[in-house]
């Protein structure tokens, strides 16, 4: 009989491989897995917080799992270490903490590649569960870039135009090495760039020095979902650098 | 053509044909089949025909009026505010709050017609309220109050608060370019702690009209 294991963060690669060699079920429970509302995590979780632990303790609350591994290392953050606590009190299964600080490094084809930016990010969280190495795309040559972890909500990335770049712990995470900071830090200052971070998110400081340091960036953070005023401030930023933004659904 | 910047509280509206200069409605009082050929703001893309984004059409409308390569333009709106600033005649900057900057221009119309005061006839307080919005701002008007300060210079501060925050939303410039109808409030343009030079309610329309010419600002 096959487990159905959750993982939060990026777990360590040799974790990732004996879940699939046991070829038991990986879920991903930094993404919504449940159609319930994400208010009733309240009861567990304060509702100002990152969207992204929101979804984490919802999940649990709904799903029947039978071990779940959360990285707390500096792969992930502080907020993943207490939401750790409250899982461990919560679940009647095993909560393993992790500290998650691989150095091998797989690249990041997909990164910098040419495909939408929504696809991108769908293809790299996906991408956590497998041990195998990446095939090969060919590089574009940018004509924007995004900075930081994958948001909540994915429809705001159907904005930038297919040459986007994604830069940040994204990129960290594509390389399966999350508690790489240099690389993380990383941008191209040549390129207009969003810093992007989830709304209370310790990485926000790092989004709002990153894009002041940045010739041509800003910072934008968004909670659950990216609501009008998000969408048009990166419309804007993307229409100002002279590019053209992509599909303004989503509102 | 017809352009229209659909503000929350108030529609700019100009007729570019006629020559008949541009008119201010209540949005409120809009009927509700007017569609403009060009539009911006927060009604735009279902009452006209082609539509823009805000801060690209306050972008290109400053651009239009600041004959200058380097500024910084600030709009104050009723639900919102937002800046652009421009370096060598290219937009380098810009910012867009909605949530923690939001209701300023709303909330500072309700409170004169609550209290009944005239904003030209307040002096400008020694110091303001530390607030980050209109609605939340207000606690700190009911506060004094009850504390023992009259309710004129209560609002005053507000109003001071409102403007300090504004002035480090658009990173503390030294001189600042301001839009919206808060250019026709004495009391918050002199809260400012730098020069101000107003450019008044129709900053976006200049902006739609170069738009209709296909100037950009891009960089």
């Amino acid at each position: 009989m096959h487990q159905r294991i959750g993982i939060v963060g990026v777990p360590p690669l040799a974790i990732i491989e004996a879940i699939t060699r046991e070829g038991d079920i990986l879920i991903d429970l930094d993404e919504p897995q449940v159609q319930a509302s994400l208010d009733q995590s309240a009861s567990r979780i304060p509702r100002v917080y990152c969207a992204i632990l929101r979804t984490v303790v919802l999940n649990c609350m709904h799903l029947a799992l039978d071990r779940v591994y959360i990285d707390v290392g500096p792969g992930k953050c502080d907020c993943a270490l207490h939401t750790a606590e409250v899982l461990d009190d919560m679940l009647r299964v095993p909560v393993i903490r992790t500290r998650n600080q691989d150095v091998h490094a797989f690249g990041y084809p997909l990164c910098i590649s040419r495909i939408p930016l929504l696809e991108k990010f769908r293809r790299i969280t996906k991408g956590v569960q497998s041990v195998q190495p990446y095939p090969v795309l060919a590089r574009c040559e940018p004509e924007c870039g995004f900075w930081g972890v994958p948001p909540r909500d994915f429809s705001l990335l159907s904005l930038f135009p297919d040459t986007t770049h994604i830069f940040g712990w994204t990129r960290c995470m594509e390389n399966k090495t999350p508690a790489n900071f240099d690389l993380e830090r990383a941008f191209d200052p040549n390129i207009p760039t969003v810093f992007f971070s989830q709304s209370f998110c310790a990485k926000a400081a790092l989004a709002k020095h990153l894009a002041a340091k940045h010739p041509r960036g800003i910072a934008i953070d968004c909670d659950v979902s990216a609501g009008s005023s998000t969408r048009a401030k990166i419309e804007a930023f993307l229409e100002l650098s002279g590019l053209e933004p992509g599909n303004r659904g989503g509102d | 053509m017809l352009l229209a910047d659909f503000g929350t509280s108030y529609c700019k509206i100009i007729e570019t044909e006629d020559g008949s200069p541009a008119r201010i409605v209540a949005t409120r009082e809009l009927d509700r089949s007017f569609c403009a050929d060009l539009a911006t703001g927060h009604n735009a893309t279902r009452r006209s025909r082609k539509s823009i984004n805000e801060l690209t059409a306050l972008a290109r409308g400053g651009q239009q009026l600041v004959n200058r390569p380097d500024f910084v333009l600030l709009d104050c709106g009723s639900r919102d505010i937002k800046f652009v600033r421009f370096h060598e005649g290219k937009v380098v900057d810009m910012g867009w709050n909605a949530e923690c900057g939001a209701s300023m221009g709303f909330t500072i119309e309700l409170l004169s017609a609550y209290y009944q005061l005239d904003y030209a006839t307040i002096p400008v307080p020694a110091t303001g309220f530390s607030i980050t919005c209109g609605v939340l701002g207000m606690s700190h008007i009911f506060d004094a109050v009850i504390s023992g300060a009259s309710e004129t210079e209560a609002v005053a501060k507000f109003v001071r608060g409102i403007a300090l925050n504004a002035h480090r939303f658009a990173n503390e410039p030294e001189e600042l370019y301001l839009s919206g109808g808060l250019c026709d409030n004495p009391l918050f343009v002199a809260s400012f702690p730098c020069r101000i030079i107003p450019l008044g309610r129709f900053v976006l329309l200049a902006g739609l009209r170069a738009t209709l010419r296909g100037e950009t600002p891009f960089r």
